[in-house]
């Protein structure tokens, strides 16, 4: 199982401000794998999620997940993709407001087409698996932001991912909590046996993963 | 529907404000109706009960016509001859009175002929009979403000004194309770001058219409030749209601209010979910961003305006209804349930089209938003 991009390019804007994000840049991500991106701000590593995780089609290239090239598939099939295959943990605003944690994963699974109370156990597991059993029932408000991360993880591994991508996970939390949310999403790599990319400037993450790819190796001459 | 349900929760406070405003749109709308309905029917309900397909007016008038038309006998009579047209003289006249048990009562005296379509007949007491030309059947709401069988009742200043000989249903005229006389009693009060002593054979041989009972087709083909041949200007039964003091003002100026509200309810619901979607696109963006399809976030949105306007409405509609049982019959307000519902489904309709207003900012909201690329 892997994530293969392959010769991507992409322009983001309009007009003059029409920027090349990325070109050409071909890599994989092994499956069990925790995968650093590193690089400056504009180096492209939200642009690469966005394309390995089919939220922006590239101009140029293939974005194979385990065989199935996510950069060809309709904007239906990469909806399903998403809710199906791949899990987000993003940067911030990553729970919806005024649900309790356990309500948080049951809704995604909605999004599925799930029944929740069918997955009502599963929800609890993992959770607990991310140390927030005795959370279920607060709202994100009654949640500190490393809380608030936690519950993210353990929403996007719900649907068993064969992708799992995290936007700079510990940019809201301190030091000692950063270290151990950057543990549990190794471990939970490691245990899920799942692709997992990080785009991080956090030196603690960088330690954690198992690979690390430079973004700034892969920047276009021409991006801004 | 089990993250709209969650989100309905979650945002409940929000909700409610709305869903109260949906509420009293919704009573408003409903009262605002039973009124419409209640000011007709006090308006015109004893011209509706009337059995006619069509009213023949004299020529000339175009408003008011009940008080301007008058009509001779003959022209009923010739009408009577036309084949397959029942044709019979209507009076009608604002008048009042006081009975000999001093309770003083304004009435629309109608006048009608014994036995035809137009005698409304009487459910307590006895109908009209032409062996007794001062006997007057009233309708419930005299009796309701004191008038009895037995009674004598005499007309204002004319001093003509009419024998209360029974009771009908609920009808009334210009928002004045009708009672029913003989057509030559009607004369009387019609043409009698106030300190005269005219005997009534002398009364002009007029009424303020014919009522017709018309045969199928008639009026598509033969009405313009009879009303040449009979001096008359005929008008469906429907549109005689406008003849009636009032009627129409009152309709437009109901029917304006009505309008309004339905321009409103679509206005305030379409606000509210213009301010609600642009609250939750991050939350809509993270929803995408995560595999909802552009379908389910319509189907979302949806459900919880389905979910507040329906509720608020129905609501709403138990308000109007019980405002219709609280003022029972001291105002005129009718709101039967096939009205009220066709109502309340317009409400819900016009919210829903408000909700819409929206949807397009839902299915354009960007799940790219969500990494820090786009921050």
């Amino acid at each position: 199982m892997s994530l293969r991009l392959d010769d991507i390019t992409v322009t983001l804007g309009h007009g003059e401000s029409r920027t090349r994000a990325l070109r050409g840049l071909s890599t994989v991500f092994r499956a069990g794998a925790l995968t650093a991106l590193v690089g400056p701000s504009g180096s492209g590593k939200s642009t690469l999620l966005a394309v390995a995780g089919a939220l922006l089609r590239p101009d140029e290239g293939h974005v194979l997940l385990n065989g199935t090239d996510l950069a060809a598939l309709s904007d239906r099939e990469r909806a399903r993709a998403r809710r199906t295959r791949i899990g987000y943990v993003f940067q911030s605003g990553n729970l919806l407001a005024g649900l309790t944690a356990e309500e948080q994963l049951l809704a995604a699974a909605t999004l599925a087409g799930r029944r929740p109370r069918a997955l009502r156990g599963r929800a609890r597991e993992l959770l607990a698996e991310v140390g927030l059993a005795h959370r279920s029932g607060h709202r994100p408000d009654q949640l500190s932001g490393g809380e608030r991360q936690r519950v993210a993880l353990a929403r996007a591994l719900l649907s068993g991912p064969e992708l799992l991508l995290v936007d700079e996970p510990t940019a809201a939390v301190d030091r000692a909590r950063a270290d151990d949310l950057t543990g549990l999403i190794a471990r939970t790599t490691h245990g899920h046996g799942c692709v997992t990319v990080v785009a991080t400037h956090d030196p603690v993450v960088t330690r954690a993963a198992d690979e690390v790819v430079d973004m700034q190796q892969h920047v276009p001459a021409d991006a801004g | 529907m089990f993250l709209a349900l969650l989100e309905l929760r979650a945002a409940r406070g929000r909700f409610l404000l709305m869903g109260s405003v949906v509420v009293l749109v919704a009573a408003l709308v409903g009262i605002v109706s039973g009124f419409t309905t209640g000011l007709g029917d006090d308006t015109v309900s004893a011209l509706r009960r009337m059995p006619a397909t069509h009213v023949a007016f004299a020529p000339g008038s175009d408003s008011d016509q009940f008080a301007r038309s008058l009509v001779d006998e003959r022209a009923a009579a010739d009408w009577d001859k036309e084949k397959g047209v029942d044709a019979t003289p209507l009076g009608v006249a604002l008048t009042r009175g006081a009975t000999n048990r001093d309770v003083e009562v304004d009435l629309a005296a109608f006048g009608v002929e014994p036995g035809a379509f137009t005698d409304p007949g009487a459910d307590r007491g006895k109908a009209l009979d032409a062996d007794e030309p001062h006997g007057i059947v009233i309708s419930r709401q005299l009796a309701d403000d004191g008038v009895r069988v037995g009674d004598t009742l005499t007309v204002d200043r004319l001093g003509i004194r009419l024998r209360v000989v029974g009771t009908t249903s609920r009808s009334s005229y210009g928002h004045v309770p009708a009672a029913y006389v003989t057509a030559d009693t009607w004369r009387q009060i019609r043409f009698t001058t106030p300190g005269t002593d005219v005997r009534p054979e002398e009364l002009p041989a007029q009424y303020s219409a014919v009522a017709l009972q018309l045969p199928a087709g008639f009026a598509d083909q033969k009405l313009p030749g009879a009303d040449r041949r009979h001096h008359t200007a005929t008008v469906p039964l429907q549109d005689a209601f406008a003849a009636a003091p009032g009627y129409e003002g009152e309709r437009l100026t109901m029917t304006s209010i009505q309008a309004f509200l339905f321009l409103i309810a679509p206005l305030v619901v379409g606000a509210f979910f213009a301010v609600w979607t642009v609250q939750r696109t991050p939350e809509l963006a993270l929803l995408r961003a995560m595999g909802a399809s552009r379908r389910r976030l319509l189907g979302h949105t949806l459900a919880q305006a389905a979910v507040v306007v329906a509720l608020g409405t129905a609501v709403g509609a138990v308000l109007a209804f019980a405002v219709g049982l609280l003022v029972g019959e001291r105002v005129p307000f009718s709101l039967p349930a096939s009205s009220l519902a066709a109502t309340m489904g317009a409400v819900v309709l016009v919210g829903l089209a408000g909700s819409a207003l929206t949807l397009r900012r839902v299915t354009t909201v960007d799940p790219m938003t969500m990494l820090g690329a786009a921050r």
